[in-house]
């Protein structure tokens, strides 16, 4: 269990910089995600700490070992590619078999160490099937396996479940978590899948354009997001555009078009003053519908659209010019008529101030 | 292309690569220039290659060359077309058994196809026996078939030999074409030849280009061909005859200097008119084209078609075989007698058994390097970032472009004595020149289908490796090598074939007897006289047996890829 360091990190390919200045420390037994959009660098960040790439500036540390410029073989992690890349001229016991061989380990404890690997994600039966004999899901437990048998420093999974179908996806997820806990693995995981990071990471780090736009715990993230990039990277969202009013601590009074609402400034480095134009943040299931006006936060409009998902209905909220996204839990839609205006409200907790 | 240390192989690779390159590719060419346009006063002149174009035989010799080429080329074209056509738009009888036949006259060089066609087609020969059978023709006055012109026996062995070239590059283009365009011009009332003309023609222009370049530079510097048939006015074997004086005389020099320049200049012409970039294709194909089922009369007229194709291509070789199996064979329409004698002789021969050896020995160890080079510069180019690696790829398929017979002379220029690479004599030793010259000529083969490998094989399975403890080089071995065994072994056997029966190379640069290759035998075996025509022509079946394995080998490795090494 090591923890793993990343200090002004800077990636360039030709002119362009694909990674600049990255500075994060994951602690030993952390699983942590790296975040963002196709092209923010979350896997060229990924691709330098597994060696593949060195970069041009900043340090990576392995607990106190620095390992910048240490080939790939030498660092001794074990890494799941998005493609699997398992070997196919050789069996599944060898694949797994590899990592050992490489590390010179004697045979009989290759054998057991290799059934044990392979036991870990129940895959002990398939051990002298060829990989094309195996479907998507077996195949991405060969990688994990393959990957935990050498006992790596650390674990590096590259959109690891991309391939899969969702039901399988939600599975591997659960598996992932339980086998890094299990093994106490330090573990980074890179996706453009919120709800994966969302429901396994310790913690996580959204990238954008080759810099962090924000590090935290997943709560963190979704419910006090730093900027309207994460914000809406993360969950889905309303972005409504006002000016403050007052402000005080974290919190701030601000006037938009649908009214005037009371929010949380989610940067303590940040102090908006009167009369700056800002963006609140409210996440559809935010919203509460009301007949009558809240004493807070209160928008009057009128149901349009309405989307009934069993669970949850969708409605699209009509206020002001401005056409509001309201996720409304066990919702009784035909109470929810079109004839009429209504109230929604928000809490001023759920109600994230933002730099415009 | 990942740390320092990483990118010093890259790097290596390629200077050594480039270095083999510049020594025995740049170097030989360079030479060659430098005798043609080197006074013996040591500065530059022009006059040598001023006097090729004064000198009325050597303006001949170039002007029959020029022809031999051009309708070559077309009569290659009249071939290859119609038959990638049938084959790219329906399905006919025994279709698969007819595109393999197509290839077989890859299987023999054609010089050796020259005997049969000259037992055929010759004055006493099979076809006027038949003829003169049939009294359909006065056997006082025999037509001497070969005799009214000899380019036309030349330019018909040619074609019979590169059709499939241009068959292959043709089929590759045609299957390449989305339907969908054709079905465009039909809905707008465009049909038949028009459609064919307007929309297909400009189309599969660069695959006819790539094909019918390397058919236009195979034909143009042809040596074995007109050297079997005595024509003797082309420019290939005036440069074969004033080998002999390579030493004082410039005008070898300059006839190929001439021959070089034409070659390029013909190139580039002929890229710039035909071959240009090519019409991007909008899309992939919307449309499930592929071949339909002919009419049933049809069908059997394609068959009928291709199975004529084919009879005339195995003529040569036919004659080959029966002319090695029969006792005497002169004014008849079979040979007189059969025997199996030649066959146990072309075994027994003192020129024979050692110009096998010698073949397998030169072109083992050519295609050694090749596979060692051609892993190695398909890896820098597929796998690396390094700066200038596109150069290293369009180098290595240079020897496609430049006639066999100018690198030839140029080998031989420059192992003339005084000079630096003198050590590799071919008078004293030619093992080492003829196996650097085999190696150099087939490289493109093997880099081909190696990239080809590399490209089809992730490189993250590499990665993967590393990741769990092995060393770059060592994953390269382990992981993607076994997996692309299958491209390397192909692209070997096809250098290894094609060097095993290398006329020019072989003709110039094996110079003694003990040295001589099977090709330099066959021609020498059949200069002999006595029956040194049914030796050589059954040391030519034994060839034929062994090329067609090998053929068969890369074809059945490959399947349908098998086209796509042949293109420039």
């Amino acid at each position: 269990m090591i923890s793993i360091t990343i200090d002004n990190l800077v990636k360039k390919f030709g002119e362009q910089v694909a990674l600049n200045g990255i500075s994060l420390k994951i602690e030993p037994g952390e699983i942590f995600f790296l975040l963002g959009p196709s092209g923010c660098g979350k896997t060229t960040l990924l691709r330098n700490i597994a060696g593949f790439y060195i970069p041009e500036g900043g340090r990576i540390l392995f607990g106190d070992e620095d390992v910048t410029t240490l080939p790939p073989h030498k660092r001794n992690t074990g890494m799941m590619f998005q493609s699997y890349a398992l070997w196919p001229h050789m069996t599944v016991a060898k694949n797994v078999a590899f990592g050992l061989e490489e590390r010179k380990v004697p045979p009989a404890e290759i054998g057991q160490r290799v059934a044990a690997a392979l036991a870990s994600v129940k895959m002990e039966q398939y051990a002298s099937r060829k990989i094309a004999q195996l479907s998507g899901g077996q195949q991405q437990r060969v990688a994990l396996a393959r990957a935990l048998v050498i006992r790596p420093r650390a674990l590096l999974l590259d959109e690891p479940l991309s391939n899969l179908d969702a039901k399988l996806r939600l599975e591997m997820r659960t598996e992932i978590r339980r086998v890094c806990k299990e093994f106490g693995l330090t573990a980074i995981y890179v996706t453009h899948d919120q709800k994966e990071a969302l429901s396994i990471s310790d913690r996580m780090a959204i990238l954008e354009g080759g810099r962090i736009a924000q590090i935290g715990k997943p709560e963190e993230v979704y419910r006090r997001p730093l900027s309207r990039v994460v914000a809406d990277f993360i969950g889905e969202t309303n972005f409504l555009p006002g000016k403050v009013v007052s402000a005080s601590g974290s919190s701030a009074l601000v006037e938009t078009e649908v009214g005037r609402f009371e929010g949380a400034v989610s940067d303590p480095d940040w102090h908006p003053s009167a009369g700056e134009s800002v963006t609140l943040s409210v996440r559809p299931e935010a919203w509460k519908l009301t007949a009558e006006p809240a004493p807070v936060n209160s928008a009057r409009g009128r149901i349009g659209e309405s989307l009934y998902l069993g669970e949850v209905a969708q409605y699209q909220f009509n206020a002001g010019g401005h056409q509001l996204k309201i996720f409304e839990l066990n919702p009784h839609v035909a109470d929810r008529t079109t004839d009429h205006d209504l109230f929604a409200s928000a809490d001023p907790e759920d109600v994230v101030v933002l730099r415009k | 292309m990942n740390s320092g240390s990483r990118s010093l192989g890259p790097k290596a690779v390629y200077v050594l690569t480039g270095l083999y390159f510049l020594c025995f590719f740049a170097l030989p060419i360079w030479e060659t220039l430098g005798g043609a346009f080197r006074n013996p006063g040591g500065g530059f002149t022009m006059a040598y290659v001023i006097e090729v174009f004064r000198n009325p035989i050597y303006l001949e010799g170039l002007g029959n060359s020029v022809l031999m080429a051009v309708f070559s080329t077309l009569l290659t074209s009249a071939i290859a077309l119609p038959l990638a056509l049938l084959t790219d738009r329906y399905l006919f009888p025994a279709k698969n058994l007819f595109t393999a036949l197509i290839l077989i006259p890859m299987i023999l060089p054609p010089f050796v196809g020259a005997i049969g066609v000259k037992q055929i087609l010759g004055q006493e020969g099979a076809l006027n026996a038949l003829l003169i059978a049939l009294h359909l023709m006065n056997p006082v006055h025999p037509v001497d078939w070969l005799g009214q012109s000899r380019l036309f026996g030349v330019v018909v062995m040619n074609a019979l030999h590169l059709y499939p070239i241009l068959y292959l590059n043709l089929v590759a283009a045609l299957a390449n074409v989305d339907p969908a365009m054709e079905e465009a011009a039909e809905n707008l009332g465009c049909t038949g030849f028009r459609k064919f003309r307007k929309i297909t023609l400009p189309l599969i222009m660069p695959g006819f280009f790539a094909g019918g370049i390397i058919v236009f530079i195979w034909a143009f510097t042809e040596l074995g061909v007109p050297l079997m048939f005595d024509f003797n006015r082309v420019t290939s074997v005036q440069i074969f005859n004033g080998l002999k004086e390579i030493g004082g005389n410039p005008f070898p020099y300059a006839l190929v200097v001439v021959m070089l320049v034409s070659t390029v200049l013909l190139y580039v012409l002929s890229k710039a008119t035909l071959g240009r970039a090519g019409h991007a294709m909008m899309a992939k194909a919307t449309s499930q084209g592929g071949p339909r089922p002919a009419t049933p009369l049809g069908g059997w007229l394609i068959a009928l078609f291709f199975a004529f194709i084919t009879f005339l291509a195995i003529l040569p070789h036919l004659g080959v075989i029966l002319v090695a199996f029969s006792r005497d064979w002169y004014g008849t329409i079979l040979p007189s007698g059969w025997t199996l004698e030649h066959f146990r002789q072309a075994l027994g021969h003192d020129l024979t058994l050692p110009s096998i050896q010698n073949s397998l020995k030169y072109a083992s160890l050519a295609t050694l390097i090749d596979i060692v080079l051609g892993i190695a510069i398909a890896w820098v180019v597929t796998r690396t970032k390094l700066p200038g690696r596109q150069f290293l790829d369009t180098m290595a398929m240079l020897p496609l472009a430049v006639p066999g017979l100018v690198l030839a002379f140029g080998y031989l220029a420059m192992t003339q004595s005084g000079k630096l690479f003198s050590f590799l004599d071919p008078k004293v030793d030619p093992l080492m020149i003829l196996v650097i010259a085999y190696s150099v000529r087939r490289l493109p083969y093997v880099v081909r289908s190696a990239a080809a490998g590399f490209q089809q094989t992730s490189v993250t399975l590499e990665e993967a490796a590393q990741n769990l403890g092995c060393p770059p080089f060592k994953a390269l071995r382990k992981i993607t090598l076994p997996l692309i065994a299958a491209n390397l072994m192909a692209g070997g056997l096809l250098a290894f074939s094609f060097a095993m029966l290398e006329v020019s190379d072989s003709l110039i640069l094996a110079q003694k007897q003990e040295d001589f290759p099977i090709t330099k035998a066959i021609y020498e075996l059949y200069n002999l006289l006595g029956d040194g025509r049914f030796i050589a022509s059954a040391l030519g079946v034994w060839a034929m047996v062994f090329l067609g394995i090998c053929i068969l080998g890369a074809s059945l490795i490959l399947g349908k890829k098998l086209g796509a090494i042949f293109r420039v």
